[in-house]
């Protein structure tokens, strides 16, 4: 199936063709890049890393965030980031944990900085206000450090413990 | 494979925890080995330390320390040390609102962290209304960061007592931080202004760093003037009061300001451009002088090795011109000045003395305020300026006059006592030190003797029921006084008058319906002043907040912590003295 005028086709990992507007393929900057080099596509573009459920989401961000402005030049300043998300994007992110991490890895791959950002955002939020044995629940961690190491490392944060 | 957060890539987890509160970052630290060193980056800790906190106490040198490379700074423990200073000065203002007792030694704990309590300071100052003791915080968290700015302005005219080199933007900047609306917290905040102003010229006149002392002193004239960076706008009344202010002039679209002034941003301006120029202590208005490096003249040309040219003079507030000395001579021979008085007039002034002529110059704006209407500052600024005008002339008068001193001592402690009680640390570090040996020396170690006293005594405890009188009002009520028509808080009562005998006949306080033997209130007055009323002169008035006058409803803080509109009384912050009220 071939792409044909502002249409394009993804093919996913495990080798699901879907059609996506080109605007909206275009929240990806690898893909845009790549669009941009190649002139007119007319082939399917392989995702190689990425399942179908997941792209499906990926794609399902980006359509709704089609008409953003474009993400400002990386602003690696020292302002202290905010973790609000806003409504449509909690929703979205309301994902089992695995579902999370496949969409984050995704935007990283494809180069979308909006969605990592709410990605980034949603774990962040998921980690503030825990405890050590806390995080290691929601996250299923292992702890792997002797007694002597944690209790080691607790001592150097003492600091970080609330009043 | 399934994905989890032990195997997303490094770069990941660096930008998830870009969002994490560092608090959080530390916990996951303790989690497994895998997040040690992603947690614990020395890039990553230099981001929250710049991203939690923009004031930073000069000790730390921190443009220095960015400009380092990362490894050299432990920026972990840095961020640690800011957090805990952060959390002890919010605990030290939450045991201040909390008690009335022993609150000088709070503050002069605050004061000690120096600019690092400054985003503790004003975070607590933009509480919002909903906070259950918002005006009490606010109040507090004001008169804390006003002091904080005030005892770094005093710290530098100290050194300059003490004979350390200081320049001459410190020295006059000092001022500015004594009046909050100024815009300056700190002295490197105006070191920086004047930095970008002379990069701004470097880039105007690149060449100017190869030019001789007179084409580089008039190229700097010429820049100043042509920017209105010196000077007064002709139509500005020359005396007013925000003319004597380094950062003021700066900040003033329009950089308004004094010859001193003018005289002291050209001299900034020009030893960053590595000219030698500095203040001249001329009668009636400071001029520059500008001195050729060793072993040259002012255009450049070689003299006897050791020796230098003749200087030249400038005059920035009015001319981009030089003044010839042959002028300035004139002038001087017109006015009487002796050969002696002349060489002194034309010579150098030092940072302290033109510290001091500018305070001088700030007591006649403040006596002639009247006359000289002014455009910006507000009275709280007045009161600001002449008290920075008060302790500098204390700490860098020449001990040899004590008239002087014992003048400022008288405004310097009435002062202390009815607007900045916070500061009486600053005067047991500064100044009694200086009064020792003179008679009022056992004086003021009396008075502030007894300030501390009262701080650290607990107050008495006044409870309603076990009076045998009825007290009609309460702590929090506002009235209107019957007789003088003005507003205020009741702060506290007395069951019959508690004034001494002298002040109740001064006040003919027999002559009221009432006599001494009806109770009596303190109370707060929109004025800020603090007065003693009688039970018959007070008319409760019941306004909406929105009425209240906003001067009143700004030093409420000091003993109320809100608002409350249902019972239209301000909510009391004293329960430790009147605890049924």
């Amino acid at each position: 199936m071939a792409a044909s005028g502002n249409l394009l086709t993804f093919v996913s990992a495990d080798n699901v063709h879907i059609e996506v507007e080109r605007d909206v393929a275009e929240r990806s900057l690898l893909i845009k890049n790549m669009l941009e080099d190649l002139g007119e596509a007319t082939e399917d573009i392989p995702i190689p890393n990425v399942n179908e459920p997941v792209l499906r989401k990926v794609i399902e961000w980006c359509r709704h965030h089609k008409n953003d402005p474009p993400a400002s030049t990386e602003d690696e300043d020292s302002r202290r980031k905010t973790t609000d998300i806003d409504e449509w994007d909690q929703k979205f992110t309301q994902v089992d944990q695995e579902m999370l991490f496949e969409i984050i890895l995704a935007a990283n791959y494809l180069d979308i900085k909006g969605l990592l950002d709410v990605g980034c955002k949603t774990v962040a939020n998921m980690i503030k206000g825990k405890s050590p044995e806390e995080i290691r629940k929601t996250f299923n961690i292992q702890n792997d450090f002797t007694p002597e190491e944690e209790d080691q490392i607790r001592r150097e944060n003492e600091w970080a413990e609330d009043r | 494979m399934v994905p989890s957060l032990d195997c997303f890539p490094e770069e990941l987890l660096r930008s998830i925890l870009c969002y994490c509160p560092p608090c959080s970052t530390a916990a996951l630290e303790q989690t497994a080995r895998r997040f040690r060193g992603v947690t614990t980056e020395p890039l990553l800790w230099r981001f929250y330390c710049l991203s939690h906190f923009k004031h930073w106490a000069q000790e730390h040198e921190l443009p220095e320390k960015l400009a380092g490379p990362i490894s050299a700074v432990d920026w972990k423990s840095l961020y640690i040390s800011r957090h805990l200073t952060y959390r002890a000065t919010c605990h030290l203002l939450d045991n201040i609102l909390a008690n009335q007792t022993g609150r000088i030694d709070k503050i002069r704990r605050v004061i000690g962290f120096g600019y690092d309590a400054k985003d503790a300071l004003l975070h607590n100052l933009e509480v919002d209304c909903e906070a259950e003791d918002y005006l009490a915080r606010r109040y507090y968290a004001e008169a804390l960061l006003t002091c904080l700015h005030r005892s770094l302005a005093v710290r530098e005219w100290a050194r300059l007592r003490n004979g350390e080199e200081v320049s001459l933007d410190r020295a006059l900047g000092a001022f500015d931080l004594f009046i909050p609306r100024s815009n300056f917290g700190s002295l490197e905040e105006i070191s920086n202004e004047l930095d970008s102003i002379a990069s701004l010229m470097s880039l105007n006149y690149p060449g100017i760093q190869q030019l001789a002392s007179r084409d580089k002193a008039r190229a700097i004239a010429k820049f100043l003037r042509a920017n209105n960076l010196t000077g007064i706008d002709a139509e500005k009344e020359y005396h007013c009061l925000e003319h004597n202010f380094l950062g003021i002039a700066l900040n003033d679209p329009q950089h308004n300001s004094l010859p001193l002034i003018s005289a002291t941003i050209y001299c900034s301006i020009a030893r960053r451009v590595g000219l030698d120029a500095r203040p001249c202590g001329f009668p009636f208005h400071v001029h520059v002088i500008v001195m050729p490096p060793i072993g040259h003249d002012v255009d450049g040309n070689a003299v006897e090795v050791g020796t230098q040219g003749s200087p030249i003079y400038m005059d920035p507030f009015r001319s981009e011109r030089e003044t010839p000395v042959t002028d300035l001579e004139y002038q001087l021979n017109f006015l009487g000045a002796t050969a002696v008085e002349q060489a002194n007039f034309l010579g150098e002034s030092r940072p302290s003395e033109i510290v001091l002529r500018c305070s001088k110059n700030i007591m006649n704006s403040v006596q002639h305020m009247a006359q000289f209407p002014n455009r910006r500052l507000e009275p709280v600024d007045v009161v600001g300026a002449k008290y920075a005008a008060i302790w500098s002339s204390m700490l860098l008068s020449d001990l040899a006059r004590p008239t002087e001193i014992r003048h400022n001592l008288l405004w310097l402690m009435e002062l202390l006592a009815t607007e900045f009680p916070s500061d009486i640390h600053l005067v047991e570090q500064y100044v009694t030190p200086l009064l020792r040996g003179m008679p009022e020396y056992e004086h003021i170690l009396e008075s502030l003797h007894v300030m501390r006293a009262v701080d650290e005594i607990p107050k008495q405890v006044k409870r309603r029921f076990s009076q045998r009188t009825k007290i009609k009002y309460q702590v929090g009520q506002v009235f209107r006084h019957r007789r003088y028509d003005y507003q205020a808080i009741i702060t506290g009562w007395d069951t019959e008058c508690g004034a001494g005998e002298q002040w109740m006949r001064r006040m003919g306080i027999d002559r009221l319906q009432g006599g001494r033997h009806q109770s009596f209130y303190h109370v707060l007055v929109e004025d800020k002043s603090v007065r003693y009323v009688a039970e018959e002169n007070i008319e409760l008035m019941n306004p909406e907040f929105s009425d209240l006058p906003p001067t009143l409803v700004a030093v409420a803080g000091k003993h109320f912590k809100k608002w409350d509109e249902e019972t239209r009384t301000f909510v009391s912050n004293i329960k430790d003295e009147y605890p049924e009220d």
